[in-house]
């Protein structure tokens, strides 16, 4: 137990925090104990299952109703995405990052292009930065509600995935306005974004987020009191602090479990530095935490999309850097300069310089690393992309022991796994 | 933001850079600072002594293994194959890489006794390069069919696969 | 028909499907016809979204272009219970042999649809480890591509398929085996 700071007034009910040592207990309370007699009954809950995460597949040992042994199987969406990237240009690889986790598409472009500007050293306008803050905003908002609708009719409330579907139709709609696509965006450029705001993208947005507070607080209000989902929620798949770091565990699940980490404001990028939020951070670290973080990551987007709209400075939307950046098209049709710019960009790529660059962002999953190792050609030698989606599959071995067959679904719902963005 | 773009090391990673080379020396073969990063190049034996040195000090506290990956220079004809790990400490939010070259056939150890994360990487790894991880609990194959025949990311594999798009002949007996 | 269902054990089953009995007339073909339009109101699709496409299709089912109203909302988990497939994302080889059981699994009459570029011919991934295109495994009857197909797109090859429910054609008409045993030659 924490007590609460000295210096503000006691608040009106007490914040309980549970420290780690409290969470292990916890932990170890909440999971059954393995018998020494068991009879073990290995079930492969095969790729091609009900709940809708993806073809993922679990080879699990029961003893009974409890989990044993968990050994996962992925790969069944493998494509050879880094392979593939290695005969690319850094321009065309950014689709290809789009169906990495493709329910938040910008996210991943967001990160691949700040880390091949890294790779370069350049640097992206300022009005750049504030339409992918938005972008990328608007995935966390779009990714949450997929995620909400699907975790809660994995617990049964299968209503609730039409009813976020509904909502997510709004910010698809905002996307196609955007950028011309509703899921795979590659609006991303490498120095900034292929397109401006268009006109009536403002009152557009402006008037979703007007709305989509009273719906986020509808749903809080049928879920956060709900005695079905608490008794299925609460103490549930607790995952402390060490657990995640040791199993390299990110995003809500990580600030679930009481860790004040999020890439936005520890390693900052786009416009996040001009921008005040809040970090939403619980301290459970059980499934009903990892809700939580989610529905306050919404409404804190909603106050970055907010911030960024009034704030949104002038300026160009792409760098001048001939050498790395493709020029926009109305520019290409008009001058010489520009148009050589883009033969260039096109047939032979960015003129990136020799060496080795990890950018991490922080997706709405998670943190999602990329590795660019460049040797002076246009076409990177290895690409690496680290996944959240590929760690947080690998961590149903620990998360899932001990736990009931009837919990093993919502938890590993909870983290919120993409098998596209774990197979890559 | 613009700070990493910089060749300049943030202080905090001078500190681990300081420590490191004090504790190590010659055994960071090489060091680089590329773009507010550090890289130190290590021996393959010294691999597990180096990033349990890492994991274990107080204030070093790489506490997260963010990736480990391996890469293949066929030009390099002594040591082709290339491991990296990149390293995150949450408690200082400092970031760090080691990387270690090895020879055709070299086999390195495993890095999962430090961080259970480790696991997975690690057989991606095997498969996509071939590079051996010794004490590894289960060296198979994690994202290709048990009976995949070579190891994908190394340069001399071809982009389409040994068998091809349409007809599928990896699939006999299998159906 | 009537004479093999008094003797099961000595009828040769596949020439009862396909020969269709042998009890031509107008009555049973009308028959027919007005099974295929019930039929065709009532498809339940096999819940197989692999990839990016399964997210225009949860779309498709979602409020907004309401699948529901053709009957095709309950989307089965079980095989056994589904009349056709919808093949949504690529297909990688580690994949293949499932997609193809559970296509086995599927009772005659049966429709695949599939959905996107990347089932239809892999796509950019013509890489070592996606099947370029599910018509190498599977008979397809309906290609809906894009990258992912908008659900108007999906809706419009989902009333192909009802189409082709209502002819009662099928792919795998004339087919012995399926093209992936062809191909390989098992």
């Amino acid at each position: 137990m924490s007590a609460p700071s000295q210096d503000q007034a006691p608040p009106a009910f007490t914040v309980l925090r549970p420290t780690l040592e409290e969470l292990r207990d916890r932990k170890a309370r909440t999971r059954q104990p393995v018998r020494d007699d068991r009879e073990v009954l290995t079930v492969s809950m095969g790729p091609h299952h009900p709940s809708m995460h993806g073809v993922f597949r679990a080879v699990v040992d029961f003893d009974g109703e409890v989990v044993v042994a968990v050994r996962p199987e992925v790969g069944n969406l493998h494509r050879g995405v880094e392979k593939l990237a290695e005969s690319l240009t850094y321009h065309q690889i950014i689709p290809l990052t789009d169906r990495l986790h493709y329910v938040a598409s910008f996210a991943q472009n967001h990160g691949f292009c700040e880390a091949v500007e890294k790779l370069i050293g350049l640097e992206v306008p300022a009005r750049a930065r504030f339409i992918r803050t938005i972008a990328h905003e608007m995935t966390r908002i779009s990714n949450h509600l997929l995620w909400l609708g699907i975790h809660i009719m994995d617990f049964g409330a299968i209503t609730f995935q039409q009813i976020c579907f509904r909502e997510r139709e709004y910010m698809m709609d905002m996307f196609e306005m955007l950028c011309g696509a509703r899921l795979t965006h590659s609006f991303c450029r490498i120095g900034g974004v292929a397109k401006d705001l268009p006109d009536g993208f403002a009152e557009r947005m402006r008037g979703a987020l007007d709305f989509l507070p009273t719906r986020i607080s509808e749903y809080e209000r049928l879920i956060d009191q709900n005695r079905i989902f608490l008794k299925r929620a609460k103490d549930i798949g607790i995952f402390t602090s060490e657990d995640c770091a040791a199993w390299r565990v990110t995003g809500p699940a990580l600030r679930a479990a009481g860790v004040e980490r999020d890439l936005r404001r520890n390693e900052p990028y786009a416009a996040y530095p001009e921008i005040e939020f809040e970090v939403a951070v619980e301290y459970e670290a059980d499934v009903y935490a990892r809700y939580r973080v989610r529905m306050r990551e919404m409404q804190e987007s909603i106050k970055i999309i907010r911030q960024c709209l009034d704030n949104m400075p002038d300026g160009p939307i792409l760098a001048k850097d001939a050498a790395h950046v493709m020029p926009r098209k109305k520019d290409v049709m008009r001058s010489a300069a520009a148009m050589v710019q883009d033969f260039m960009q096109v047939f032979v790529g960015p003129q990136v310089p020799a060496g080795e660059v990890y950018r991490s962002v922080e997706t709405p999953h998670g943190e999602l690393g990329f590795h660019v190792v460049s040797d002076g050609s246009p076409k990177p030698q290895r690409l690496h992309i680290a996944t959240p989606c590929f760690f947080h599959c690998q961590a149903t071995t620990p998360m899932w022991e001990g736990e009931m067959l009837a919990d093993v679904v919502g938890i590993f719902g909870s983290v919120d796994v993409c098998l596209g963005s774990c197979d890559r | 933001m613009a700070q990493s773009h910089l060749d300049e090391l943030s202080p905090a990673l001078k500190a681990v850079q300081k420590e490191l080379t004090s504790k190590f020396g010659k055994k960071l073969l090489d060091t680089s600072v590329f773009r507010g990063e550090l890289t130190f190049v290590v021996a393959p034996e010294d691999w597990v002594s180096v990033l349990t040195y890492c994991k274990e000090s107080e204030s070093l506290a790489f506490d997260r293994l963010d990736c480990l990956l391996g890469n293949h220079y066929p030009g390099r004809t002594d040591q082709p194959f290339e491991v990296a790990a990149n390293l995150t400490s949450i408690p200082n939010t400092t970031r760090l890489r080691i990387k270690t070259q090895l020879a055709e056939g070299q086999s390195l150890a495993t890095a999962t006794g430090i961080w259970p994360s480790a696991n997975f990487d690690e057989r991606e790894t095997w498969e996509m390069f071939g590079v051996v991880f010794e004490g590894h609990p289960n060296l198979e194959r994690l994202l290709l069919i048990p009976e995949f025949k070579g190891f994908p990311l190394r340069k001399d594999f071809p982009l389409e696969g040994l068998v091809g798009g349409r007809i599928r002949t990896d699939l006999k007996g299998k159906l | 028909m009537a004479d093999a269902l008094k003797n099961p054990s000595e009828t040769d089953l596949e020439a009862v499907l396909e020969g269709g009995g042998g009890v031509p007339g107008v009555i049973p073909a009308q028959l027919d016809r007005l099974l295929n339009f019930g039929a065709s109101f009532s498809f339940w699709p096999l819940l197989f979204g692999l990839a990016c496409c399964a997210i225009e299709m949860m779309s498709c089912a979602g409020p907004r272009w309401d699948i529901a109203r053709f009957g095709m909302e309950a989307m089965r988990a079980s095989p056994r219970q589904a009349d056709g497939m919808i093949v949504a994302g690529w297909i990688s080889v580690k994949m293949a042999p499932r997609v193809i059981r559970l296509y086995e699994q599927i009772p005659d009459p049966k429709w695949v649809l599939v959905m996107g570029s990347c089932a239809t011919s892999g796509n950019i991934w013509n890489t070592y480890n996606v099947v370029q295109g599910a018509d190498a495994i599977i008979p397809v009857d309906v290609y809906v591509p894009g990258c992912p197909p908008r659900p108007e797109a999906l809706w419009q090859g989902l009333e192909l398929i009802r189409d082709r429910v209502k002819q009662g054609r099928h792919a795998y008409d004339g087919m012995r085996t399926i093209p992936a045993r062809v191909a390989i030659g098992e």
